[in-house]
């Protein structure tokens, strides 16, 4: 047994973002499963939750994922006219930049994101996720502290 | 116990003090602080909720508790430095912004108070400063999270002292109760409408007044409000329960929303209505969301015909009509004198 050198770097740089994703059932996650279909490589750094529309994802899940210390919050949806339930992704729009307005006064409207991928655009989703883990490395970590439970 | 019914105070401490059971009642009450008007022997039942209320995870949250998650999120964030200002006057706006963003659907200009409390003070010739401090943290103290309104108090508090005010201004009932009340600062704390008495505005219009639990049973401030509307030449038709006796709107600290809550707004609109004022006046920002919410319902049971509007917002409206209108005003003085 021999174990592997420990490595010895810095906090910050074995830092990987740690981003959510809300995904549509009808065309994002479709589209995400088409990405993974054919085999396109994009970071790990994206945990997907599916959704059955982008609708669903309400300003408090968006603000809880930032609490308890996600880096970033990407929702993806249908394209506007092509939702399953007709105006869900108008509704979405609506609620998350109102989100985004409400967050630029804590600073941390740079770490929510709304895109719309469609089923077929497999490649897209991962360079959005490309794009989206990129732009939070510049960012840096999540600035929420740590809370003692027993506070 | 047969002989109270559900909602009971008394129920509601026996169960928690001499049973120790967790109950219900501790979250169903609206902390409109009626009962303790109403008791002879002058129970602190508002206390006795809160202390219980700590550390204990609420039943409900309205609007899936938005505001809570919001102002936990800013709690674990190191907050802004003041920016540099010699005014002694301090006006905190409190969370108008996020109740326009979160409560879009209600379609009310949650901003419009702040601007308009600005256009007041700058009338009667105060500057403040604009404090861009965390949320006050009441609804997180009311929903018994005692730890995240500790780290708010904190950071405002250290806000507060660096930027050198001497008196605070807000035109929230509930950061008004909660600036003065709980946050011990020493320093003076004043509600926008004890200021508004010396606008000199010459108001010809009926209105009735909302009388909100914050401002008035929490903080005994019945007076002043209604004074800055008679001042202004406004008369206030009072409703059937008004000043300690007032009605709840039915939704305190974003904790209940339900069939019972929404009853209760419903009749205090219709008191309200029954007056025959057009214009129903309140002091607090969530009394003001929850009668427009009713008022806005997509299948109402009831049409309002009643504009419910802030103090704020409705002087400075009327501020704003008097200046277009002082040309016509001149004029018709010029006939009186012919």
């Amino acid at each position: 047994m021999s174990e592997a050198p420990a490595v010895t770097t810095t906090k910050e740089e074995c830092w990987v973002p740690n981003i959510l994703a809300f995904a549509c059932n009808w065309c994002s996650y479709a589209g995400a499963d088409l990405a993974g279909v054919s085999r396109l490589q994009y970071p790990p750094t994206v945990k997907i939750l599916r959704v059955m529309c982008s609708s669903r994802v309400e300003p408090s899940f968006i603000l809880k994922a930032l609490k308890d210390g996600a880096d970033g919050v990407l929702i993806a949806g249908c394209h506007i006219g092509d939702c399953h339930y007709i105006d869900g992704n108008k509704n979405a729009e609506i609620r998350i930049n109102n989100t985004k307005k409400a967050l630029e006064k804590l600073g941390l409207d740079k770490r929510l994101r709304l895109e719309w991928i469609s089923a077929s655009e497999g490649l897209r989703f991962s360079e959005v996720i490309k794009e989206f883990t990129d732009e939070i490395k510049k960012l840096g970590q999540n600035p929420v502290k740590e809370v003692k439970v027993n506070e | 116990m047969r002989r109270v019914s559900k909602t009971s105070p008394r129920s509601s401490i026996y169960n928690a003090n001499v049973y120790g059971l967790d109950t219900k009642d501790i979250w169903t009450c609206l902390t409109c602080g009626l009962c303790p008007i109403g008791c002879p022997q002058q129970v602190d039942f508002l206390s006795f909720i809160r202390e219980e209320r700590a550390g204990k995870e609420p039943l409900e949250v309205a609007h899936l508790g938005v505001f809570t998650e919001f102002a936990e999120l800013s709690s674990k964030l190191d907050g802004v430095k003041p920016e540099k200002s010699d005014s002694k006057y301090g006006y905190f706006p409190g969370c108008v912004d996020q109740l326009g963003l979160f409560l879009h659907d209600v379609k009310t200009d949650f901003g419009e108070i702040t601007t308009s409390s600005l256009k007041l003070l700058d009338k009667l010739g105060i500057k403040p400063q604009i404090m861009n401090m965390k949320c006050c943290g009441h609804d997180v103290l009311w929903q018994g999270k005692k730890d995240v309104f500790d780290r708010l108090k904190k950071l405002n508090l250290k806000y507060i002292k660096e930027s050198g005010i001497d008196t605070l201004i807000t035109s929230c009932a509930e950061c008004y109760r909660t600036f003065s009340k709980d946050y011990d600062m020493g320093i003076k704390v004043v509600h926008t409408s004890e200021l508004l008495d010396k606008l000199g505005l010459k108001i010809n219009a009926d209105v009735t007044y909302h009388d909100s639990c914050r401002l008035g049973r929490h903080m005994g401030l019945y007076d002043a409000p209604r004074k800055a509307l008679t001042a202004n030449g406004v008369t206030v038709k009072e409703m059937e329960h008004s000043k300690e006796n007032a009605l709840c709107c039915g939704v305190s600290n974003f904790m209940n929303c339900n069939e019972q809550t929404k009853a209760l707004r419903i009749a205090r609109m219709n008191e309200a209505e029954a007056t025959g004022a057009k214009t129903l006046i309140t002091t607090c920002s969530k009394c003001l969301a929850h009668f427009n919410c009713l008022k806005n319902e997509k299948d109402a049971v009831k049409k309002y015909d009643m504009d419910v509007v802030d103090l704020t917002v409705y002087l400075a409206r009327k501020l704003d009509e008097n200046v277009k209108k002082e040309g016509p005003a001149l004029d018709s003085s010029k006939m009186e004198n012919i």
